[in-house]
């Protein structure tokens, strides 16, 4: 009987655990962004005021429900001798969110440099993807046209999984919804390669 | 009651928030603490119990606790872990030989559960000595990236000098106020 009752609790309550990782070079806009995804999607969640952001050196994490679907955010710092670290993380992820400052021209190459890094990856394999050309309230910044010609991932480099690029402004949270449900619905697509990890409730 | 009653404490700032300042011996602890607090470097020996100061950052007030650090006292670490709202972890960034030991009295620590809901922030310290460990030696040594539950933040420190430490407080103040 209790097997039953508590069968019957964990179907109605847990939920699947997901893990999607922020990455991108630092000053691309993931912290602000993750408090923009946890602001839109948590009520009554009280954000941080996005003009404190400062350069993360560490792990900034967040959650959020979609249904049965829990998505946790690990945002990551983004300068050059911390992307070492990146990895670490791969095994577990579940999903890859990359960040570029689309008013950052001088850093594109960077930033593509670091992402070629990431996607070639073993760790990553079949992982959606989802790429986010940021800043694009800032005037003269790269349409989403020209930052995808700058990626332009070969075919070969992405391998088999889905991908998808959105055009964003972390500060002032557009685009975030879209961005976010399309990544859910790859993850939970997914789930027979990257199955996700349940975490016991009590 | 005691909900309304805590909103408009808040709302005055005038909660205190219990910070932990945690490490080896010899890591900088004391010094930190009194650099926080006085704003100068005091001559100091090593502690054997604990020092508690009340540090003043922006409107936000801190009770701050730096604990003894030899081998011997750190058990005792453990009773002082209850409502602690932040964890400074202090490593020296010169002391290769004791990174390991550091790790795993950090490790021990995340592990209770009173602790479970603390931020975590790391002072990389003597960050003025030539040939310090940088950042990411520093996250790595300490296994920081094994940490998935938690949001932590590594800051440079040179309690000498001063420096990164208001930095810290900054990103501290900021970190305490959202996570209530």
């Amino acid at each position: 009987m209790y097997t039953l009752l508590s069968g019957l609790w964990k179907y109605l309550f847990q939920k699947d655990e997901f893990f999607v990782l922020i990455l991108g070079l630092d000053n691309a806009g993931k912290t602000t962004y993750l408090e923009q995804t946890k602001t839109k999607f948590n009520k009554g969640y009280k954000g941080m005021n996005l003009g404190k952001v400062t350069t993360t050196v560490g792990l900034n994490i967040g959650k959020i429900d979609l249904g049965k679907t829990r998505l946790n955010f690990w945002d990551l710092g983004g300068q050059e001798e911390l992307q070492s670290l990146w990895d670490k993380y791969y095994a577990e992820s579940h999903a890859i969110i990359y960040v570029v400052d689309s008013s950052d021209r001088e850093r594109i190459e960077e930033s593509k440099a670091a992402f070629d890094k990431m996607v070639v990856n073993s760790s990553l394999h079949g992982v959606p993807l989802l790429l986010l050309a940021n800043k694009q309230d800032l005037q003269g910044c790269m349409s989403l046209g020209s930052v995808k010609d700058v990626f332009n991932p070969i075919p070969q480099v992405v391998g088999d999984r889905d991908c998808s690029t959105e055009a964003v402004s972390a500060l002032r949270g557009d685009g975030v919804y879209e961005g976010i449900n399309w990544l859910a619905e790859c993850i939970k697509r997914n789930v027979v390669s990257r199955p996700p990890t349940q975490k016991e409730i009590t | 009651m005691g909900g309304l009653l805590s909103y408009f404490s808040g709302l005055f700032g005038s909660k205190e928030r219990r910070i932990l300042i945690l490490g080896l011996d010899g890591a900088g602890k004391t010094t930190i603490l009194y650099r926080l607090q006085v704003g100068e470097v005091v001559t100091t020996i090593p502690t054997i119990g604990f020092n508690v100061e009340t540090v003043t950052y922006k409107n936000l007030k801190f009770q701050v606790w730096d604990l003894g650090g030899q081998t011997s006292i750190r058990p005792y670490w453990r009773c002082y872990y209850s409502n602690t709202d932040a964890i400074i972890y202090v490593v020296d960034s010169m002391d290769r030989d004791r990174i390991g030991i550091s790790k795993q009295e950090l490790v021990a620590m995340l592990e209770e559960d009173e602790l479970k809901k603390a931020i975590l922030l790391v002072f990389a310290n003597k960050q003025d000595i030539e040939g310090a460990m940088t950042v990411t030696e520093v996250a790595n040594a300490l296994g920081l990236p094994a940490l998935k539950n938690r949001k932590y933040q590594i800051f440079k420190t040179s309690a000498i000098k001063g420096e990164g430490l208001d930095e810290a407080m900054e990103w501290l103040s900021n970190a305490v106020q959202q996570n209530k």
